[in-house]
């Protein structure tokens, strides 16, 4: 077993741990499972072990052990069971980075040939079609049909000041695609000189750096480097939260990065978006990529504040405690009636606010709620923040 | 055979055998893969790590410091998570840095440098911390520290055998860390109410805790001086309760890095990482 996937701080982290089980109280997936080996502490132990048998005093000795097969399915089985929420870094007395330390056991299990069949799927999709669903590329923007009033340039201009990257899921799943129908309304009403990428928008890599596969994801970052610096954008906007944590942490560019929210709240700052009255209740729920991995909690809650008459009404758990819908760290890939079960608690704490409906910034927490909900027959509206803005806007 | 000698015939073994076992754990740290270092060797790695750490430290010291004693000594994180907890661990943590510092400065300061000092005038302030004014303090902080670990190993143990809350699980290496605690604490003002007991074991230098003024006992070794009302009919070989604090003092050293006591180092890095970390996001 080589350690080369992970970096020397990891490998202190792993050290670090004491086993205090702080994490237990707050990892959604040990809520539902209640097994030891799936919650950080017990992944990080199992993982010590290896670490020892192959690499500490015994093995200098007389020689590293050879792992058990079925351990190591067993610890692969627990390591993708995880969203990626990343709320045991949160809790963390000793402030172990977990969220990238499961990235990296996750390529250190996929270096030795143990990972789920469905992530060899996802990644000879991406590779292939260069989105995760599969389809044929040139599709990703068959969702402009639904516009009342389509441009010539079908947004897709030569050059352009701000450009909008999509995503996958947005993309190509009918459910959310009226969120990139909504932003793109939203960015003509507001007067923004933007493009789209069309066809040559490739999966940002997220899924597989996810799923352990970082190495591979290196095509995919250097072609959309190449697609936005051809249209000379000096800003590059997302509406889906892991495609924008993922630009700002492995792409190397001089654009500027924007979630929609923070560029929505800056039209609303200079005047370019103005809103009418509407009388409602809200709950914001803060997707983990938005908020935990990338620390933008106020920008959406400002959006909200900035409409007259609508009520924010915080859940249990928000900000940097907000649960997890399910949806992340590729688990509905590999179990999906676990990402449910998480996304029936996150539906449940949406329920105990009373509000109207659920505000999200996040596709695919859309996506995993309203799923859910419409297949356990639970009446809830969910939306995006972009459906909101544009409802309201004047 | 003379205290001061034999206590340092064992303590240079127990330092390198400490070294050793950090040795090997930092061995694994650098079999990690270093972000544009890929194909360095561990030497190039720990070469680039102490120069980066280096660099940064002196970039902002003020800052380094300030959250040394804020977040890794008085573990702020924790006290937002758990009182009880928070003043446990602070107890111990910082029972034990204090512990170690004024023992350093015992140890340096006494002993083979006093005796130095009769030849180089420099060394002349060693004897004030022998047997001067420094010394009541010296020996009454020493205590004071000792009773805070004391204090801190107490509630950790209140706190993982009768509290037990679900998310603690107890092993081995849990009992045996904590009960090796509260051994050498019990032990150390054991010995010190032992002393105080019998003046002949001050007379006949039995210990290295000599200097104390015996008038001044029941303040500067509080703890000592307690335990002393129950210990002067108590007649045990003073050389061994010698050896039955300060053998496992010196194992305790030892086990440091093939134990979760080992967290001591680890967990300041990934502290100290971390808030730097949020400190370069800020800029």
């Amino acid at each position: 077993m080589k350690l080369s996937a992970l970096s020397p701080k990891q490998l202190v982290e792993i050290d670090a741990c004491t086993r205090c089980g702080e994490c237990l109280k707050f990892c959604p997936v040990y809520a539902q499972r209640g097994e030891e080996e799936i919650d950080p502490r017990g992944k990080i132990q199992v993982f010590k072990s290896f670490i020892r048998s192959q690499y500490g005093l015994w093995a200098k000795i007389f020689g590293p052990k050879r792992l058990d097969e079925e351990k190591l399915k067993k610890f692969s089985e627990m390591v993708y069971r995880c969203t990626l929420c990343g709320e045991c870094s949160v809790s963390c007395p000793v402030s172990i980075d977990a969220k990238h330390l499961w990235t990296a056991l996750r390529e250190t299990l996929v270096e030795m040939g143990h990972f789920p069949e469905a992530a060899k799927r996802m990644k000879a999709n991406v590779l292939k079609a260069h989105n995760i669903s599969g389809d044929e590329n040139e599709e990703r923007v068959e969702w402009l049909e639904f516009l009342d009033e389509l441009p010539d340039h079908h947004y897709q201009k030569e050059k352009a000041g701000t450009a909008f990257f999509v995503g996958c899921v947005a993309s190509f799943f009918p459910l959310v695609q009226k969120i990139p129908l909504a932003f793109v309304e939203i960015l003509s009403k507001a007067g923004v000189d933007f493009t789209l990428l069309g066809g040559e928008e490739w999966c940002c890599g997220f899924p597989l750096i996810g799923a352990g596969m970082k190495k591979e994801a290196e095509v995919l970052i250097q072609h959309n480097l190449e697609m936005v610096k051809k249209k000379g954008v000096k800003s590059v906007v997302f509406a889906c939260p892991s495609c924008y944590h993922t630009w700002m942490e492995e792409y190397k560019t001089d654009a500027d990065i924007f979630h929609s929210t923070q560029f929505v709240k800056r039209l609303i700052d200079e005047g370019k978006i103005l809103f009418k009255e509407k009388k409602m209740k809200v709950t914001y729920h803060d997707p983990c990529d938005l908020g935990r991995a990338s620390g933008v909690y106020e920008a959406p809650r400002e959006i909200l504040r900035a409409i007259p008459g609508v009520e924010l009404i915080e859940m249990k758990n928000n900000r940097e405690q907000c649960k997890c819908c399910g949806g992340g760290g590729n688990l509905e890939m590999v179990d999906q009636e676990l990402s449910a079960a998480l996304a029936q608690e996150k539906i449940n704490q949406i329920q105990a606010t009373g509000a109207d409906t659920v505000i999200t910034a996040c596709q695919q927490c859309v996506r995993t709620i309203l799923t859910t909900a419409r297949r356990r027959e639970i009446p809830i509206s969910a939306m995006d923040i972009t459906e909101f803005v544009l409802k309201n806007m004047k | 055979m003379d205290k001061h000698l034999l206590f340092y015939v064992m303590f240079f073994p127990t330092v390198i055998f400490f070294l050793w076992g950090m040795s090997l754990h930092v061995s694994i740290w650098l079999e990690g893969g270093l972000e544009g270092a890929e194909n360095a060797t561990k030497r190039e790695k720990l070469k680039i790590y102490i120069g980066r750490g280096w660099g940064e430290f002196w970039a902002r010291p003020g800052w380094y410091v300030k959250i040394f004693i804020t977040e890794v000594i008085f573990h702020r994180k924790l006290f937002g998570q758990s009182f009880y907890r928070w003043l446990a661990h602070t107890l111990l943590v910082f029972g034990f840095v204090a512990t170690f510092a004024v023992d350093m400065i015992k140890g340096l300061t006494t002993g083979y440098l006093v005796e130095f000092s009769h030849t180089v005038p420099f060394f002349s302030f060693a004897r004030e911390f022998e047997t001067g004014a420094v010394r009541p303090f010296l020996d009454f902080f020493l205590e004071f520290f000792s009773f805070l670990i004391l204090v801190g190993c107490i509630m950790a143990i209140v706190r993982r055998f009768a509290i037990r809350p679900d998310q603690l699980r107890t092993e081995e290496e849990d009992v045996t860390t904590l009960l090796f605690i509260l051994f050498l604490e019990l032990s150390g003002f054991f010995i010190e109410g032992y002393r105080i007991a019998h003046p002949e074991v001050v007379q006949a230098k039995n210990y290295l805790a000599n200097f104390t003024p015996a008038s001044a006992n029941n303040w500067i070794s509080f703890g000592g001086y307690f335990l002393s009302q129950f210990l002067r009919d108590v007649r045990i070989n003073a050389d061994f309760l010698w050896y039955f604090h300060v053998v496992p003092s010196l194992i305790w050293i030892i086990y440091i890095p093939h134990s979760k006591l080992l967290h001591i180092f680890t967990s300041s890095m990934t502290v100290m990482a971390d808030r730097q970390k949020a400190l370069t996001k800020q800029y």
